[in-house]
């Protein structure tokens, strides 16, 4: 849609090498190819400009929750050395969520030290898709959401409900 | 709707004893405009202040106060005319005021208050709502209040060279809340176009993610007031501002029609898609918000109301080599700036034909040459009528000079002022043209 120069900002100033023949470099291609034959339900992803590890991510809002309606979009960042190290995940979008950190970082145990090398972008993006269906109180980074949660569920939907319309539609 | 003769006495002779065809006695009348004419010029006229920038819609002022961005509010008939406010036109208290911050491209809405002082109503940019702050403060759950878009106007870059240096991001910035909107838009748009899973995934890849940080990086150029609750508002790449929107080929840009009150987008156009063009083409009135409260206001000629401005359209299209090209060139335009067209007959182009190149309805810098404008009619007997001349009688000193005019014709009466500038900075020539 853009014509011409897309991406081309970021190729410039890209700290990896765009065709990059490293390890990480061809498991990220290999994810990217796995993720295109069998792609989760309600969710994309795809590298930003010509950036292999830096992607973005999209999930639909989950029919039946709080999120429902929403877009929301996140930053996937690789490190140089994956999938021996964790990607970051953190949203670009605002959500009212208690596993959220309030400058978007997601905080999951597997984007920790649950990492496993076996993990995929695939898994991941399911993983934060599950957040939204089953936040996990117990494990929060907004203790204040979550005791809501555990509280007053009903109040704590209502409000999720209302950040996803004012910032996530 | 045909005179007999182009005589004034006939036309008036005509006018006892026929009964023009239903519907068409407005325009039957405005042909008399054909008959006078601001043909006669004084030279040069002394002038103590000519920053008058337009005459107003009633014709009885010069104004030189700038057009303001402000909702179309009708005429209140019984507004007081005191403190020096203008019969008709209500108090300033009621008006909305639209400006539009060029630093960060957010939109300011300022009403006037009482007091006289501007209070601040809606912000479009960061947030959509005008609460949406203090919900977000109110809820924030011990949270940190604000993010980094609030001390910095532009924190995505500073996050990327972050990134770009292999050191993942620290802070985080969140899309603002227009831009949300907007790649939400565009995203469900590719989303919803392809049913198969793969093709979908390949298909926003390469369209939507491959140049997310391209729509990121838009900012707002330019919006105007479709109605009340509409904005059309031009995106642009920050380095290509609507300053050098000459060389806009090289910077894309994109018109969205956002709603201010549900706080969607309607839709969203390249610079250069068709569909738009042709929304342009045959609704061009549409853009266009001008008062319609005076009854002339309607005759402002153009390519949507009147076939002879659309024909001249369609010549300048067929001659288009590259038709992607022409329709940016068109699009330009966009979104119209308010205030700017005038109504006066002498630009109704279903009366008289003109080098648009030289004088429009449109009131903007031009460039001039020495030569007389001709205002030639449109129906028989085709015949010149009058011309209209900036500068100097005897055209001037140095022939080489760059000259830029511009005019000032009364809503409607066969009056005009031609304002003629030098580049060097030498007086201007001003020069009244009237009916004798």
């Amino acid at each position: 849609m853009i014509s011409g120069g897309g991406g081309g900002r970021s190729s410039s100033s890209s700290w990896a090498p765009t065709t990059s023949v490293s390890a990480s470099g061809k498991r990220i291609q290999r994810e990217m190819v796995e993720l295109n034959n069998d792609p989760p339900p309600h969710c994309s992803a795809g590298p930003k400009g010509d950036n292999l590890y830096h992607w973005i991510a999209t999930i639909i809002g989950t029919p039946g929750t709080p999120y429902q309606g929403g877009i929301f979009f996140l930053d996937i960042i690789f490190p140089t050395d994956y999938p021996f190290m964790p990607p970051q995940v953190v949203f670009k979008t605002r959500i009212y969520h208690c596993n959220v950190e309030p400058d978007g970082r997601v905080s999951m145990g597997i984007l920790k030290d649950g990492w496993s090398p076996a993990l995929t972008i695939t898994k991941v993006l399911l993983a934060v898709r599950s957040i939204f269906t089953n936040p996990d109180p117990y494990n929060a980074v907004v203790p204040g959401i979550a005791h809501l949660y555990l509280g007053d569920r009903a109040k704590h939907d209502d409000i999720a409900a209302e950040w996803t319309v004012r910032f996530a539609k | 709707m045909y005179y007999r003769s182009s005589n004034i006495a006939a036309r008036i002779f005509d006018r006892q004893i026929c009964t023009p065809a239903p519907g068409t006695s407005v325009h039957h009348a405005r042909r008399f405009y054909e008959n006078l004419v601001p043909s006669y010029t004084v030279y040069e006229v002394e002038f103590p202040d000519h920053s008058f920038r337009k005459f107003t819609d009633d014709g009885q002022y010069l104004s030189n106060k700038f057009g303001l961005f402000a909702t179309s509010t009708a005429q209140v008939l019984d507004a007081p005319a005191d403190g020096g406010a203008v019969q008709g036109v209500p108090s300033i208290e009621k008006i909305t005021f639209h400006l539009l911050r060029m630093e960060d491209g957010e939109i300011l809405d300022k009403k006037i208050r009482d007091s006289g002082n501007f209070v601040h109503v809606r912000a479009i940019g960061e947030f959509c709502r005008e609460d949406d702050e203090l919900f977000l403060n109110s809820n924030a759950q011990g949270m940190p209040l604000s993010n980094k878009n609030k001390q910095h106007p532009v924190p995505e870059n500073h996050v990327e060279n972050h990134m770009h240096q292999g050191q993942p991001s620290v802070g985080n910035s969140f899309l603002s809340g227009v831009k949300q909107r907007l790649l939400s838009f565009i995203f469900q748009g590719l989303w919803n176009e392809e049913t198969d899973d793969t093709l979908r995934i390949q298909r926003l890849r390469n369209k939507f993610y491959f140049h997310f940080q391209d729509y990121v990086d838009l900012v707002i150029w330019k919006v105007q007031f479709l109605d009340r609750h509409h904005l059309l508002i031009k995106f642009g790449s920050v380095d290509g501002g609507p300053q050098v929107s000459r060389n806009a080929d090289h910077h894309p840009a994109f018109v969205a029609v956002y709603n201010m009150d549900t706080t969607e987008i309607i839709s969203f156009y390249h610079n250069s898609a068709d569909e738009l063009y042709l929304l342009f083409e045959k609704f061009g009135d549409h853009f266009h918000v001008t008062s319609r409260n005076l009854m002339y206001m309607n005759f402002i000629s153009s390519h949507s109301n009147n076939i002879h401005a659309l024909e001249q359209l369609w010549s300048i299209k067929d001659k288009a080599s590259n038709s992607s090209q022409f329709v940016k060139k068109m699009l330009a335009s966009l979104p119209f700036s308010c205030q700017s067209q005038s109504p006066s007959p002498y630009f109704d182009q279903s009366l008289f034909r003109f080098d648009d190149k030289l004088i429009s309805a449109t009131d903007r810098h031009r460039q001039s040459t020495d030569h007389p404008i001709k205002f030639i009619l449109r129906n028989s007997p085709h015949t010149l009528k009058f011309k209209i001349k900036p500068g100097p009688e005897a055209g001037s000193m140095d022939g080489r000079a760059k000259k830029i005019s511009s005019f000032l014709f009364h809503p409607f009466l066969p009056f005009a002022l031609s304002i003629q500038q030098t580049l060097f900075l030498q007086p201007s020539v001003v020069n009244i043209h009237f009916r004798r």
